[in-house]
Formats: C-alpha cells, sequence, structure tokens
C-alpha cells in the first residue's frame, strides 16, 4: 500500500477502541466536526480491511488504521486549514451495450450490491435512495441520493440531499469500447466535507485510498455481476483459520 | 474435511478444517479423488510470496467427482468425473472469450491487490495466495469450484486419473511453453529446467515437430527422464551452457529456449520488502534468473525466449542488450488452460502423449508434508507427487517417510 502505517502490526483494534473514545474529543466546532470525519472515513477503511481475513485485508485494515492514528495523534489547530474537495475516479470495460449497462444501472435493482462493499443501501424508488455506512463502535452514518440527471444508454447522475455530514455526489458514463470490447464505464464520486475543510492527511488518504475502495470495488463488482451474474465472494472459504474465514 | 494448510514458512500439515459450500449459483463442490503438489506450491511453501495467511489450503491440481452443483449449473452434473483447470475463467469476459482465461477480468476476488502488484489482475487461482483471489486449494478432499460449467471438463471413461489429472496445470503448461516457441520442422529446442513442466515441453515440442530438444538440468536422475523422452541431456554443472548450446547446434544456437525454471519465489510487489526479503532468499535468486539470463544469451539470433515458469515480483540484471541487439522475442504467461485441454485430452487418447511418464511418488494426503520435503529437496529421485486425499495413512509411515512408487 502506498500509505505507510506508523503502527508495528496489525494493532488495528487497539484503533479501534480508541475511536470510541475519541470521537466526542476536539476543540470548537468545526475543528470537532473535521476530526469526526476523518475518523469517520478512516473508520470505514479499518471496517472494510477487518471484515476480511487476507492480506489485502490486513494491509486495509493497516491503511484504515494509520488514518485514524494520525487524526487521533494529531494535536487541536494542527488541522490543515486549505478547502479539500475528495473526488475520485475510475473507468472499467464491461462486456455490454451501453443501453444494456445503463438499463442495469437505472432499473436493475443492483446498486444495492454493487455498493455493498462499502454501504446498505435501499432503493426507495427509482431516483432516491438510502445509504448507510457503518463505522467502528457501533455508529453510523447516512445519507439519501436522488438522481439529478440521466440520459439513457449515457449517464446517470445523483447528489445526497441536503443536511448531511458528507455531503457527496456522484456520477456513471456510459461510452462504447472499441471492437467487440463492449463499453467503457466511469464512476466519478464527490464528498464535500463539511465547510470544505477535511484535514490534509485526511485528504491524501482520500485520494490514494478510497478510490480503489469504493470505487475500484465498485466498477469491478458492476462488472462482475452484469457479465457473470455474479460477485466473487471469499464468504465461507475453508481454511483452518475455520471461525473466521 | 481433511487439506493441506499452510502454516507459515516451511510448514505445511495436514488439518481437519469445514467442508466448502456452494455459495454462488453457478458453484460445484467436487469430491477430488485425485490431486499433485506442484513447483510453484514449494514458494508458497517457502513464504515468498507475501500474501499467504496462516490456514491456507494449499493445491491447484486436482480433479474428483461432482457431488453438488448450485442452481445454475446447467452442463455440469452429480456424478460427473471431473478435473478442474487452475486458472479459474468466469466464461464471459472478453479474455476468456478470447480464450485467454488466466487473465480472467472477473475470478480474482483480491483483484485489487493483485492490480497494486501487476497493475492490472491476472485470473483467480485456487490455493494459490491472496494475489490470486485467495480460494481454497485442492489439496483436501473436497473443493468448491467456480462457474463450473466453464472451468469443469469432463473426462470420458477409460482413462485413469494418473492420465488426465495433469490437463489441470503442467501438461498444458508445458504444451504452451512449446507452442511459444513457434517451432518450424527440424528446429532445435534447448528446454531449461527437467521439472514436470520441463518434461511436458519436452514432450510437447516433438509433438510440435521440433528437430531436437535438448535438455538442460542439473540433476542426473531428471536429465535421465529427458533423455528418456528423446532429448540430449546437457548438465549445466559439467557443461558451460551456451559453449555446449554451439557445439551442438554447429555454432548458431538454438532457434528457441524455454525457461521452465522461473523464478516466481520473488512475489514482491510491496516495495521496501522487496531488498529485505531478496536478501534472505540469494541462493534462490543466483539460481533462478539464471536460467532466464542464461536463455537470452544462448538463444540464437532473432531466436525466441519461452517463458513459462513462474515469475512473481521482479528480476535483476535481465540482459536486455542481448535481448535487443539479437532482435528476440519472449512469449510467457500463466497458462490458458482451458484452451489446451481438449487437444491434450485427445493426444492422451491416442497415446501420443503418456503423462504418468513423470510420476514418482503416490502418498496418501496425510504424508503430503513428507512429498512437500522430498520435492524440495530432491531427494528420493522425486519428480511429481500424486496425492490421494482418501487414502488412509501407510502403516509405519506415519513420521512421514513414504517408498517411490511407481515410475521411478
Ligand atoms: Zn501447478
Ligand atoms: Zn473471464
Amino acid at each position: 500500500m502506498d500509505v505507510g502505517s506508523p503502527l508495528g502490526g496489525p494493532a488495528t483494534s487497539g484503533i479501534a477502541d480508541a475511536l470510541k473514545g475519541a470521537l466526542p474529543g476536539g476543540t470548537g466546532k468545526a475543528s470537532q466536526e473535521q476530526r469526526r470525519v476523518t475518523l469517520i472515513l478512516g473508520g470505514v477503511l479499518l471496517t472494510l480491511g477487518l471484515r476480511r481475513v487476507s492480506f489485502g485485508g490486513a494491509a486495509l485494515a493497516l491503511a484504515g488504521g494509520a488514518l485514524l492514528y494520525r487524526e487521533l495523534s494529531r494535536q487541536s489547530g494542527q488541522a490543515g486549514a486549505e478547502t479539500h474537495m475528495a473526488e475520485v475516479t475510475r473507468s472499467i470495460t464491461i462486456g455490454k451495450s451501453a443501453a444494456e449497462l445503463y438499463r442495469f444501472w437505472r432499473e436493475g435493482g443492483h446498486l444495492p450490491r454493487v455498493m455493498g462493499h462499502f454501504a446498505e443501501i435501499t432503493e426507495t424508488d427509482m431516483d432516491q435512495a438510502h445509504w448507510t455506512v457503518r463505522v467502528p463502535g457501533g455508529r453510523s452514518l447516512s445519507w439519501d441520493t436522488r438522481v439529478v440527471e440521466s440520459r439513457p444508454g449515457e449517464l446517470v447522475s445523483w447528489q445526497s440531499l441536503p443536511g448531511t455530514e458528507l455531503p457527496n455526489r456522484g456520477e456513471v458514463h456510459f461510452r462504447p469500447a472499441p471492437g467487440d470490447r463492449g463499453t467503457e464505464v466511469t464512476l466519478r464520486l464527490h464528498f464535500q466535507p463539511p465547510g470544505g475543510t477535511l484535514g490534509a492527511a485526511a485528504a491524501r488518504a482520500l485520494n490514494g485510498l478510497v478510490p480503489s475502495l469504493l470505487v475500484g470495488d465498485a466498477l469491478r463488482r458492476f462488472k462482475s455481476l452484469v457479465e457473470t451474474g455474479e460477485i466473487p465472494t471469499l464468504d465461507r472459504n475453508p481454511s483452518a483459520r475455520a471461525s473466521t474465514a | 474435511m481433511k487439506a493441506l494448510v499452510w502454516q507459515g514458512v516451511n510448514r505445511v500439515g495436514v488439518e481437519t478444517v469445514p467442508d466448502p459450500t456452494i455459495l454462488q449459483p453457478t458453484d460445484a463442490i467436487v469430491r477430488i479423488t485425485s490431486t499433485a503438489i506442484c513447483g510453484s506450491d514449494l514458494h508458497l511453501l517457502d513464504g515468498y510470496i507475501p500474501t499467504m495467511v496462516h490456514g491456507d489450503i494449499l493445491g491447484h491440481e486436482f480433479m474428483g467427482e461432482v457431488v453438488e452443483v448450485g442452481r445454475e449449473v446447467r452442463k455440469v452434473k452429480v456424478g460427473d468425473r471431473v478435473i478442474v483447470p487452475f486458472p479459474i475463467a468466469c466464461g464471459h469476459c472478453w479474455f476468456c472469450q478470447h480464450d485467454l482465461t488466466s487473465l480472467c477480468d472477473n475470478s480474482n476476488a483480491n483483484a485489487k491487490l493483485a492490480e497494486k502488484m501487476f497493475g492490472y489482475a491476472p485470473s483467480g487461482i485456487y490455493g494459490y495466495s491472496h494475489l490470486t483471489g485467495g480460494y481454497a486449494g485442492g489439496q483436501a478432499q473436497f473443493a468448491r469450484t467456480l462457474y463450473a460449467d466453464d472451468n469443469l471438463f469432463k473426462i470420458p471413461g477409460g482413462l485413469t486419473d494418473d492420465q488426465v489429472l495433469f490437463l489441470t496445470d503442467i501438461l498444458p503448461t508445458g504444451y504452451m511453453g512449446a507452442l511459444n516457441c513457434d517451432i518450424q520442422a527440424g528446429d532445435t529446442v534447448a528446454v531449461y529446467g527437467c521439472g514436470p513442466v520441463g518434461l511436458f515441453t519436452i514432450m510437447s515440442a516433438f509433438l510440435l515437430g521440433a528437430g531436437r530438444v535438448i535438455a538442460i538440468d542439473r540433476f542426473p536422475y531428471r536429465l535421465a527422464k529427458a533423455a528418456a523422452l528423446g532429448a540430449d541431456p546437457l548438465n549445466y554443472e559439467q557443461e558451460e551452457v551456451l559453449e555446449a548450446l554451439k557445439l551442438r547446434t554447429g555454432g548458431r544456437g538454438p532457434d528457441s529456449v524455454v525457461d521452465a525454471v522461473g523464478m516466481e519465489s520473488h512475489g514482491l510487489g510491496l516495495g521496501g520488502l522487496a531488498d529485505a526479503v531478496k536478501q534472505t532468499t540469494r541462493v534462490l535468486e543466483s539460481d533462478r534468473p539464471h536460467a532466464l539470463r542464461s536463455a537470452i544469451i544462448s538463444v540464437r539470433k532473432g531466436g525466441t525466449v519461452s517463458v513459462p515458469g513462474v515469475f512473481g515480483g521482479f528480476g535483476d540484471k535481465i540482459p536486455l542488450g542481448a535481448f535487443m541487439n539479437k532482435a528476440l522475442t519472449m512469449r510467457t504467461g500463466q497458462t490458458h488452460v482451458h484452451r489446451f485441454v481438449p487437444r491434450l485430452l485427445e493426444h492422451i487418447v491416442k497415446g501420443e502423449i503418456d503423462p504418468t511418464v513423470i510420476i514418482s511418488h503416490r502418498l496418501s494426503l496425510d504424508e503430503a508434508p513428507h512429498g512437500y520435503h522430498i520435492f524440495k529437496h530432491k531427494e528420493d529421485h522425486c519428480v511429481k507427487c500424486v496425492l490421494d486425499p482418501w487414502a488412509a495413512p501407510r502403516q509405519g509411515n506415519a513420521s512421514g517417510t513414504s517408498k517411490a512408487m511407481g515410475a521411478d
């Protein structure tokens, strides 16, 4: 992973505990909010990582832990003052037509599975969805999104409704790929932290990690689902780590 | 069920683990009747591939009987006797549809990890580290297999397990290694490494029209195997390879050289880890990339270097000057097993290939750790160990000693 870990080893459960105690900390309302958002993002990474017993999982957990660690060990007042909006874009080629893929995205009811690695999604209707992301300590972060633009065979874009702690928007584009390759699908997610003042470290971490986690994974999951009808899983994969595998 | 699991660097053992279950509607469960230890398993054993976790089940060469299928499985039926190719093909992606199954886009459940190391992720592989999906392997009594209709090949009655087991990996791997040489009638092919893959490369090279095959190794018993297949043995500890090859080819050099050794132990994608691990693997490193370097130097001008041997990470001091100035071609890849199974099966049925000749040991699954030991240390004239997951441990062999059986 490209984010170095200041932790000596997989001491991430300790960090998770530390998180519980640290959440209410911070001085002043703005800094408290920044810390909270960074902690939540770090926590998401940590949760994603710890969910699996694998090298990848361990690396993710460490990276998430590193992000948490940085935030937790930062003295108040040290937070970066620059304005950051995290935006991540990834692209994948899928062997289906743009029209088919658009229909899958809009009407297939696939979104909950495609984003299942990151958020629990309930689609309230074709245009609205409710997202919930669980973070350590039994907490969760949720928001509602509404589709703001959709052009059949071309794009879908959505936006969170006002009032969420982590305003965000996203869009997916479909463009024919050359030859018999199908369609190039580009997914873009923007996270707009409150007040636009997410700390520099958190933003860097977002840029380095979240794209591969959220956007890259979502695209891969979407591709597998529409090409093969399933998303590869390692749940209940036999091993001599019986209870955790 | 019983399974051979990775317990840490240089430690494998047989443990009782949960039985696999159907997880996806296209899965099938196979009751394994024969499974084998592969040279590439040794590098998981050695711990040089950094994505092994204690308790992982090894094994990617296995076959058996289908005992359960998911609700979407159409072609494969319970009771079918099947072989299972080591790369997992989804059957639908662009790569699978173009016969490049070891590059499948969808079957690697840890694709993002592989992308970190290779830029793009190759297919999933059973029992072959988390880099290739983390799927439980087949040195076990049962295995969950994915996308059954696109992966399980039904075996015609009348063929024994020994005859078809190696269709899962090493026979197609040797075949693709020879095919990648683009052999013209009468060509001379030199093959580095007379392990199972090298021996199958030799057989395949003759099948594909090579006039002459020169087999390079340092173990006399392995060179003898190669000679029995019709190859000219060359012991690189006794002769200098470049001069010996020139002498045997009128100074031209072989038309193609196959590296059936590889240096898979260097599966180092994690930046700083590379140097640290390299130091601890000096012996292997001085040995293994040597074959590729020597192949590039000793192949004729305008020739082809074919690399079926597995590489995992970075290679040092590859002679790019020779490679460029001699206008060489290099072809490589994990084997697209699915593409080759039908034609190789035909060769076996017709008696044109006898894969059983490479088997040196038959062991029970309980004896697998011993099999790893003799295979790794080239003891007891070990070439290939076939395991029976259901055989009782041989009496008096509980401590892991076993007798050579079969071809040797
Ligand atoms: Zn193998
Ligand atoms: Zn595929």
